[in-house]
């Protein structure tokens, strides 16, 4: 029983990660119907960041904050690399945040070296229902939530939210009344690369990062927003959730080696099952 | 299409890249960019006339150096028939996995066809009849009974004719009735399908085709190596096919090798320049990712079309300024024109 | 207000307008007709800049907004929020002015934009573009897939805002008839070139104007022919 909170909390944990880096894909997609392959590496920036502002003294909190904006700016930068030149099909500025993300591991090596580094997050362990779960990853949790909780605000109240609303649900009719549809597509960029640090952020005390956790990252990221179609955020997050948990209990009952395995074929198949409905709602 | 490069062109390519062999001291460079030319023609054929991304292509490779490896070492078999079945099981592969597959489009067959490489990754290094965490060594070299191939210009060769081979095919796929359909592909499926052209069906043929060139590749390099491992297809390598293709031109017949060539010329300078002495060991991978990346980032912005084909458009102009006759019929195809993620 | 000069608008090697010249004054309304294709929302989508122009110059001196061909909703979004995304350029963002110019709108403002019908979308799209306070208001085709009697309705709308508001209107449409009933004066657009202008009840006599559009007025359903 004890196991199996475990792997269930730790399971949650790693599914907000993904779920965080998931709704990078969705806001980027809905706005541009670019698939930003960026998503993982924007995460390695803001976990990478984090740990060398706070080997820098930087108090906690503070680090963590600026490594999130870093975070952002980068991933408007991308976007504006990816998405600013007139009339670039979605599917080349995908090829093109695959050259990002390849530019980017090389960035990480130099700087970073190539071994998986894992900042100090909030030690100490806490009981939940018996089991010794590490603070870190209730934190992951919490703060999933409250940025969710955010975004949808954001998305459904504020003025700026529903422009970039109008600019994915109809590009047309959204530079008629002004609103600078590429503007809002680089600002979607940078909203995407606020969340993939922020997940970067959360998840390296746990799980360590380096030039290569932005593949596995953006997969199940991916996968996630999938579930989601690529336009929900909510279910993007409960995507998240249901991918890691499945993960952490096949890594814990059956082996470690077949989470992989695991993950990419629940993708696969969400995908190819609801393919059709998926392409539907996106011709939306 | 193939009247974009002159045939004297293509002569004097054919004689540079079998008397090269003769005095290079070593010829792993070498063979690899031919395989290298072999796969991505494949691909190319797939990206360019299907109007789709595969960012998992090293998927068939693996399972063609894998054919070669569990035939001979595992079962013992005649490594000529484990060659020959490399590229016929790779096609088949891909037609088993396409059949869901390529009802994926735009990003979803991208990230499908990256998790199927991931998959197969994860297969070889789990399963210890395909190697396992070890991998499987001592593939024994290419041959008939006794008569052995041994050293390695005999490899060269072999792959110099395969690399013929795959170009003959891909011409005479595109100039055929079939091509055209393909074509349409990736003009419009829709408009492709209303005029007839069976879309899921022409799809998995390519995709079964360009899987076969590459399996047909990847057991050579298992013959050469001889090693295969779940580590020896990177999702890089990968990626540096999709480079290739993208640089040379997709849906250009020539376009595969002239991107192969470039991008390993260029993996090439850079490793000599970071083996120097002095450099730090980090230099290699810095140097080899960015510049991927930048030639991609930067021919994708800048030739989007490709270097063949915006160097035959750029001929043709020329030529139709000097002629002032009628322009020639075969249109370049304009990958992804219509193609929406 | 508004002068055109030798307008060319071209989509790569089509030339969809081709020399076009006219002018609109303050507190005028004006009707470009023309049949499907002629370049009439090409022109207009110049006017509001979403569209460049190859040659030629437009001089606008006001401020303008666009109802657009075919509506454009906001689908997922609620009136009101369709409404006040029409102000994404200026401050005032209340919506209360509209409401009272047209008062459906009031009723149905937390429905789903996209659940509307036809002829309450061409409300909300014309509420959408006055949000801009626009001096010159651009309607691209107003009848459009539209029952006679809403058509009507808007008509009246339109009108009410050109003389009690001050409101100069473009009206861009296919029913001749209904356009120069609305307009004064009127340019006919073929081809991307205008092939006729004046006061519409002259025009509405020509006997070769009358033939090709007011007697054999073709049905169906046109199809879109700006490239935006």
């Amino acid at each position: 029983m004890n196991d199996f909170i475990t792997y269930l909390v730790s399971g949650v944990a790693i599914g907000c990660a993904f779920a965080l880096i998931g709704s990078g894909f969705v806001v980027v997609h809905r706005v541009t119907r670019v698939v930003n392959f960026t998503q993982g590496t924007l995460a390695v920036f803001g976990g990478l960041i984090a740990s060398t502002l706070l080997k820098g003294a930087l108090p906690h909190g503070i680090a963590e904050i600026v490594a999130v904006l870093s975070a952002g700016v980068i991933g408007l930068i991308f976007g504006f690399i990816a998405t600013g030149k007139r009339g670039t099909p979605p599917l080349i500025s995908l090829l093109i945040t695959l050259g990002l993300s390849t530019l980017s591991a090389a960035f990480f090596i130099l700087f970073w070296g190539q071994n998986p580094i894992s900042p100090p997050g909030i030690g100490g362990a806490t009981d939940v229902l018996g089991a010794r779960i590490e603070t870190q990853r209730l934190l992951v949790v919490v703060v999933t939530v409250i940025a969710f909780v955010v975004l949808s605000l954001f998305f459904d109240r504020s003025y700026v939210g529903k422009g970039l609303t109008a600019a994915a649900s109809n590009p047309r009719a959204a530079r008629l009344v002004g609103i600078n549809v590429r503007w809002m597509g680089f600002l979607s960029f940078g909203i995407a690369g606020v969340l993939g640090g922020l997940a970067g952020v959360l998840i390296a005390p746990t799980n360590a990062v380096s030039f290569a956790s932005d593949l596995p990252l953006a997969l199940g990221g991916f996968a996630a927003a999938v579930f989601g179609g690529l336009v929900s955020v909510w279910r993007t997050l409960l995507g998240g959730i249901v991918l890691g948990v499945v993960g952490q209990l096949v890594a814990g009952y059956l082996s470690g080696s077949y989470q992989t395995e695991v993950a990419l074929l629940m993708m696969l198949a969400i995908m190819i099952v609801r393919y059709k409905s998926l392409s539907a709602e996106e011709a939306k | 299409m193939t009247r974009r490069i002159p045939a004297l062109v293509v002569c004097v390519a054919a004689v540079i890249a079998l008397v090269v062999p003769l005095f290079l001291p070593d010829l792993s460079f070498y063979i690899q960019m031919i395989l290298a030319a072999v796969i991505v023609t494949g691909l190319s054929l797939f990206m360019g006339y299907a109007g789709q991304a595969s960012l998992g292509h090293g998927a068939f490779v693996a399972v063609g150096a894998l054919t070669v490896a569990v035939m001979t070492v595992r079962l013992g078999l005649p490594p000529l028939l484990a060659l020959i079945c490399a590229p016929i099981l790779a096609a088949v592969f891909a037609y088993i996995v396409g059949l869901p597959l390529l009802r994926l489009r735009g990003h979803y067959l991208a990230f499908g066809t990256l998790a199927l490489l991931l998959i197969v990754q994860a297969v070889i290094a789990t399963v210890p009849f395909f190697g396992g965490g070890l991998g499987i060594f001592g593939v024994p070299p290419l041959g008939v009974g006794d008569a052995v191939i041994s050293g390695q210009l005999p490899y060269v060769y072999l792959s110099l004719a395969v690399l013929a081979l795959a170009l003959l095919i891909s011409r005479n796929v595109i100039r055929s009735r079939f091509g055209r359909g393909v074509r349409a592909l990736a003009g419009s499926e829709s408009a492709a399908a209303s005029s007839g052209v069976p879309v899921l069906r022409t799809k998995l043929a390519v995709f079964a085709l360009s899987a076969a060139f590459a399996g047909l590749a990847g057991g050579i390099m298992a013959f050469f190596t001889p090693y295969v491992s779940s580590e020896s297809f990177p999702v890089a390598t990968s990626i540096a096919y999709i480079i290739m293709a993208v640089i040379g031109g997709l849906g250009s017949l020539w376009g595969g090798v002239i991107g192969a060539v470039l991008v390993s010329l260029l993996v090439q300078v850079l490793n000599a320049v970071s083996n120097q002495p002095g450099l730090p060991a980090t230099t290699g991978p810095v140097l080899q990712y960015g510049a991927y990346a930048l030639v991609l980032i930067l021919a994708l912005l800048f030739i989007p079309k490709g270097i063949v084909p915006t160097i035959a458009q750029a001929m043709r102009r020329r030529r139709d300024r000097r002629a002032d006759a009628a322009a020639p019929t075969d249109v370049a195809v304009e990958p992804w024109a219509s193609v929406q993620g | 207000m508004l002068t055109l000069n030798d307008v060319v608008i071209r989509y790569g090697s089509a030339v969809a307008v081709d020399g076009v010249s006219l002018s609109v004054e303050r507190g005028e309304m004006v009707a470009l007709v023309g049949p499907n294709g002629a370049g009439k929302s090409s022109l207009v989508n110049a006017i509001s800049g979403v569209v460049p122009v190859a040659s030629g110059s437009i001089r606008l001196d006001a401020r303008s907004a666009q109802v657009p061909e075919g509506r454009q909703m906001f689908a997922d979004m609620s009136v009101e929020d369709n409404l006040r995304l029409g102000a994404w350029k200026s401050k005032d963002r209340d919506p209360a002015p509209i409401y009272e110019m047209l008062p459906d709108l009031q009723r149905l403002r937390r429905q789903k934009a996209g659940t509307l019908s036809g002829g309450q979308q061409q409300m909300v799209a014309v509420g959408r573009a006055l949000m801009a306070k626009p001096e010159l208001l651009l309607i691209d085709e107003l009848s459009l897939g539209l029952a006679p009697l809403v058509v009507a309705g808007l008509a009246d709308h339109l009108q009410k805002l050109n003389r009690e508001h001050g409101t100069t209107i473009l009206l861009i449409e296919q029913e001749i008839a209904l356009a120069f009933r609305l307009c004064e004066r009127a340019y006919v657009l073929e081809a991307g070139r205008i092939v006729a202008s004046g006061e519409s009840a002259e025009l509405a006599l020509d006997p070769a104007l009358r033939d090709a559009y007011l007697g054999g007025e073709v049905g169906g359903t046109p199809r879109r022919e700006d490239a935006s």
